[in-house]
């Protein structure tokens, strides 16, 4: 590259990346800036750029149509409850495919290897069943367990182990600590940046989940976030305002995840382009 | 090792050692045992029982009634799975190709030296931010006729288009959200790719005088072919999944325009309680996946010889 080219360079990229940033950030903007509207404001002609005037209501207004804390609180828990779960049985499960001999090793591998690029929009008919099979429907069980660990997460642990040197791990044998006490102390510490980077990306599917609970869930009180937010959208004579005032909160927690873990938020996205 | 074992004679120790390796082997299995039990119940079974369930007739009250492959035979007369099944190849193929020519262009532009570079790449990277229902909710009112897209078209002189309310136009608006959502993450995966391709190819080309296109077209193309691959496997799964978006925006209309095969196997499952049918549609999605991946890794393996 010359010093002319980068030159050019220069005159071209700027306002390509500003006409990025403003594609990138609309959606967002827009649903800030509307969730600040009344109705009338939000179908105004022409449109609104910034609201005028400043109304506060819609967050109020859509808090007291529905139960939205409930449905975010039931969102955490669910999703914290599977981003725990993955962290310790995909570790679990990683170290013990990595670090240790037994017979069949091989073929239980294969076997959460087959099971990595199954999308739950094929199995979505059986799962069913068998939840209904455990009288799972309208539980947070059957909003949990199917999903406390997955393959990818498994593969990615294995993976991550296989480059810990077993030495380490034999060392500490040898002075006599305990195999969980070797997990704990040792071997989940190593894996931290393999470990964050997974929770934050399973944090964000779960709290993103719609298909799953959509299927089970019927009774109010174990709505999630999504679905309550889908369900607002398509009940009486949608109130624009007030559901973009609930899509504004939704997307907080996201926002803050990336904020404030931004390296272990990308990387839990680079991680799923991994190679065997 | 074994022959070494045998020629010292302290059976003691090597009993004991064994032992151990037995105990080891057992906490082995021990650590494995919860998410194997997860994984084949909730993912190995299904994928087993949905080839089952697919040969019946079942509708959650009367019990399940073998039919053979009565629901494959039906599904291939049926216009409205055909049509489901055009929809989603359709959504796939171009939401997909615009990813992936975007998402590489956006790699390349942020693996270069730009000022405020976190600060453009952060708001690039947004639309991965979004939840998925967020998304849906929020572009339906962004489509509307006298909305933020129609009006920002009006400031190129185009007409405003009646997005989601038209059978010509939904699928287009729902195609463009795909891009807009995933190209961000796979950027991100191109990113990581770029960035492990070391520096001195570049400056050997430089110095040989080649132009920037070149390096791109002979050093980096060529180099990143792995990651490539993987993109394009991955968004093809992803876009084959589609599911929130259309059932949010649309239902699937208008004229069932935007009905992919997904949210029809959800509505034949849970609004017509048709499992056995719903079940044989998965397994076509299945046999796509599969299909696709496989032909994917062939084709790319056969370039590498």
């Amino acid at each position: 590259m010359g010093r002319g080219s980068r030159h050019r360079h220069g005159v071209l990229t700027y306002p390509l990346l500003f006409l990025i940033a403003f594609l990138g950030l609309l959606p967002y903007y827009w649903m800030l800036s509307c969730s600040f509207k009344t109705n009338e404001q939000m179908f105004a002609v022409p449109i609104q750029w910034f609201p005028d005037p400043i109304n506060w209501s819609a967050y109020g207004d859509a808090w007291r149509a529905q139960d939205f804390t409930r449905y975010i609180l039931n969102s955490a828990l669910v999703a914290l409850a599977i981003t725990v779960g993955n962290l310790l049985l995909a570790s679990l499960a990683g170290y013990s495919l990595s670090k240790f001999r037994y017979f069949g090793r091989g073929v239980l591998f294969l076997l959460i290897l087959s099971t990595m690029m199954l999308p739950l929009e094929v199995t979505m008919v059986p799962l069913f069943l068998i939840v209904k099979q455990l009288s799972w429907p309208n539980t947070y069980e059957g909003l949990i367990v199917p999903f406390l660990v997955e393959g990818f997460g498994v593969f990615l642990m294995r993976q991550y182990l296989l480059s810990i040197p077993n030495e380490l791990i034999e060392a500490a044998r040898i002075d006599g600590a305990s195999e969980l006490r070797i997990y704990w102390q040792i071997v989940m510490p190593l894996c931290k940046p393999a470990l964050a980077a997974l929770g934050v990306f399973t944090f964000r599917e779960a709290w993103d989940m719609y298909i799953w609970p959509l299927i089970i869930v019927t009774k109010d009180s174990l709505r999630t976030l999504p679905l309550g937010i889908s369900l607002f959208m398509s009940s009486f004579g949608t109130m624009w305002d007030q559901l973009m005032a609930v899509a504004a909160i939704g997307t907080l927690p996201m926002i803050l995840l990336f904020f404030f873990l931004q390296r272990s938020f990308i990387q839990g996205i680079a991680i799923t382009g991994l190679k065997e | 090792m074994s022959v070494l074992a045998s020629t010292q004679p302290r059976p003691t120790r090597k009993r004991l050692r064994l032992d151990i390796s037995a105990k080891q082997a057992l906490f082995g299995y021990a650590i494995l045992l919860p998410t194997l039990a997860i994984i084949v119940i909730f993912r190995f079974l299904p994928m087993l029982q949905a080839f089952y369930i697919s040969l019946h007739e079942y509708d959650l009250i009367r019990p399940p009634r073998f039919i053979g492959l009565e629901n494959f035979i039906d599904l291939l007369q049926d216009p409205l799975f055909l049509n489901s099944a055009r929809v989603s190849i359709l959504y796939v193929v171009f939401s997909c190709v615009p990813v992936w020519v975007l998402s590489l262009a956006l790699a390349v532009l942020f693996n270069r030296e730009i000022r405020a570079k976190n600060l453009f790449r952060s708001a690039a990277f947004m639309p991965v931010v979004m939840p998925a229902v967020v998304n849906a909710v929020v572009w339906t009112f962004m489509y509307h006729q006298d909305g933020v897209v129609n009006t920002i078209l009006g400031w190129f002189s185009i007409d405003p288009i009646p997005w989601l309310r038209s059978s010509r136009w939904a699928l287009w608006a729902i195609i463009l959200i795909g891009i807009w959502r995933a190209t961000p993450y796979y950027m991100v995966i191109f990113l990581a790719g770029l960035q492990a391709i070391p520096h001195e190819y570049y400056e050997a080309a430089q110095i040989d005088g080649a132009s920037p296109w070149r390096q791109f077209r002979h050093i980096t193309l060529p180099l990143l072919k792995p990651t490539t691959l993987l993109v394009m496997v991955m968004s093809v799964i992803v876009a084959m999944k589609v599911f929130a978006v259309p059932l949010i925006m649309t239902g699937g209309g208008p004229a069932d325009s935007t009905r992919v095969l997904p949210l029809f196997i959800y509505q034949t499952a849970f609004e017509f309680f048709k499992m056995g049918r719903a079940a044989a549609m998965s397994v076509f999605l299945f046999a796509a996946v599969m299909v696709f991946t496989l032909l994917q890794i062939r084709l790319f393996s056969r370039g590498e010889d």
